[in-house]
């Protein structure tokens, strides 16, 4: 579905990303660990068309995405859910929800019934319906962030660190939502540091470090490896 | 009383016409961070475009009025696409350069095809209102109903459409709104639309009781400027309010002070409230 060849990025002259080229296929839920500064958020928005990649080819469903604008990343079905939310402060939760429906805004009918759905899946984003979303917890925060991406009807769905910050039992809810989101047909990519919790519900991973990919693998060859428990589990 | 009356008439007109050109500059700011200093080109563009049609077409004044907006939101969108857009990577200071480059620009162009004399558009309300005394000139009083239409419609316009909400969104959230699929290019030009409706409605509505010349906007953007810092820059209710405040300052000031005065009375307010709050009346942020 999704297919990254030795894709560099630059800020300056500082290379945050390597020769990345990674995989992912139609259904899969891919966990990316890595530490602060690994560049994992800089990998996601080079796919989101944030920042433009320097060398390399991203593919998506066939379609060459380089360079690309944003808008026309979500058009083509990659929606990022952004580290730090990024939600409308000052709006209501309903138009946070409602604004990740912009690329779909003609079709009134199936945005209300994708806007009841996420409803259904943060029943707590109800009541809150009304209020700025800025007001909200950090938890209930992440929910209306993760709606918003959804109502963009997302094939790919990319979450960068959604457990930052938040309380032990929101994590495993928020953890227990996106394979959710993933069995209903979601494809995720998942930008983790909480490398326990992520590989549990997972199905591939990779390891990044310093800007490179350095080990690949599926759920259990990543449980069970050594260097992974080391780094990223504690144990 | 009367008098007194009088003044609160003159400061709502002043502050009615203020607001909606600081509306336009601070949408534009808050938006774009582009602090457009050709903003007050636009609004006399607008001005110039109403006699244009009134005098040399024969148009009637409301259809002057429309069609000047027009006209000038093409200017203004011109501006964004010609100009600004090309420079969004460059450092700030490119931004003020280049506004202050289409300031001259138009403003020679103007001069060059009107010449720099000073001229009059007369609107077809020329009647004075008379409340049991109270005296309200029809011309006023249709400029203070006309900023209020339009900064409902304008508030409508942006609480009630998805279109709206797109350019809100970009003000509260930039990364956030590109990741919804938002296009920065549409809500820039949307913006400076808007910015160049509404300076060219504010001039157009003003421009009988005043005079058109090619350096009408000097004043009027400097007071602007003013009005969108001490309303906090990029706030919609800061310019509306700071409108109304520096539009009655000045009414009064110049009433119980001296006319002379009334210019320095906008800047010795902006000085005042500063020092009490830094940040401006409103925080910043369209909302
Ligand atoms: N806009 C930027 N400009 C310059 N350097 C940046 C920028 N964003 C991130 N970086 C740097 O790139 C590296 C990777 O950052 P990031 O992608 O945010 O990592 P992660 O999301 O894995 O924590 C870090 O060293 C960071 O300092
Ligand atoms: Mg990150």
């Amino acid at each position: 579905m999704l297919q990254l060849k030795n894709v560099d990025v630059c800020y300056g002259s500082f290379k945050a990303l390597n020769e990345i080229s990674m995989t992912v296929n139609s259904g899969e839920l891919v966990v990316l660990l890595g530490a602060n500064g690994a560049g994992k958020s800089s990998l996601f928005n080079t796919l989101s068309g944030l920042n433009k990649p320097t060398a390399g080819d991203i593919e998506f469903e066939g379609k060459r995405l380089n360079g690309l604008r944003p808008s026309a990343i979500v058009d083509a079905g990659i929606v990022q859910c952004a580290e730090g939310r990024k939600l409308f402060p000052q709006m209501s939760v309903q138009q946070n929800l409602m604004l990740g429906a912009y690329v779909h805004r003609r079709d009134k009918q199936g945005n209300r019934r994708r806007y009841k759905e996420i409803l259904e899946m943060f029943p707590i984003l109800e009541e809150k319906a009304e209020q700025p979303a800025g007001s909200l917890s950090g938890g209930q925060q992440q929910m209306v962030a993760i709606g918003r991406a959804m109502m963009s009807r997302p094939r790919l769905l990319m979450l960068d660190e959604p457990s930052l910050g938040l309380a032990p039992l929101i994590v495993r809810q928020m953890f227990q939502t996106i394979q959710q989101i993933n069995s209903l047909g979601t494809t995720v990519l998942l930008a983790e540091q909480n490398a326990f919790a992520a590989l549990k519900i997972a199905s591939r991973a990779y390891v990044m470090e310093n800007g490179r990919l350095v080990m690949e693998g599926d759920r259990e060859a990543m449980l069970g490896n050594e260097k992974v428990r080391e780094a990223y589990i504690g144990a | 009383m009367n008098l007194f009356f009088q003044q609160i008439i003159n400061g709502m007109t002043l502050g009615s016409i203020y607001g909606l050109v600081a509306l336009g500059l601070t949408l534009v700011y808050g938006i774009l961070h582009i602090p457009n200093f050709a903003h007050g080109a636009l609004y006399m563009v607008g001005a110039f475009m109403t006699y244009f049609l009134m005098v040399d077409i024969g148009a009637h004044y409301w259809v002057a009025m429309a069609g000047s907006a027009i006209i000038v939101a093409i200017v203004a969108v011109l501006s964004e696409r010609l100009v600004f857009h090309p420079l969004r990577n460059s450092p700030p200071i490119h931004d003020k350069i280049a506004a202050i480059g289409i300031l001259l620009f138009l403003e020679a162009l103007v001069q060059m095809i009107w010449g720099a004399d000073f001229r009059r558009i007369s609107s077809p309300y020329t009647g004075i209102l008379n409340f049991d005394g109270l005296i309200i000139p029809e011309q006023r009083l249709l400029i203070i109903v006309g900023a209020f239409v339009l900064v409902a419609a304008l508030q409508l316009f942006l609480r009630k459409t998805m279109t709206g909400a797109t350019i809100i969104a970009m003000a509260q959230n930039r990364d956030g709104a590109f990741l919804v699929g938002i296009d920065a290019n549409r809500v820039a030009m949307m913006t400076f639309a808007i910015s160049g409706i509404l300076a060219a409605f504010a001039a157009t509505l003003y421009a009988p009781i005043n005079l058109v010349y090619p350096a009408m906007g000097h004043v009027v953007i400097m007071k602007a400027f003013v009005i969108i810092i001490l309303g906090g820059m990029g706030s919609i209710p800061g310019a509306i309010v700071g409108g109304m405040i520096i539009g009655f300052a000045e009414a009064f000031g110049g009433f119980y002070i001296s006319t002379s005065y009334k210019d320095i009375i906008a800047f010795g307010l902006l000085v005042v409230i500063l020092s009490i709050r830094p940040q401006g009346l409103f925080t910043k942020g369209a909302h």
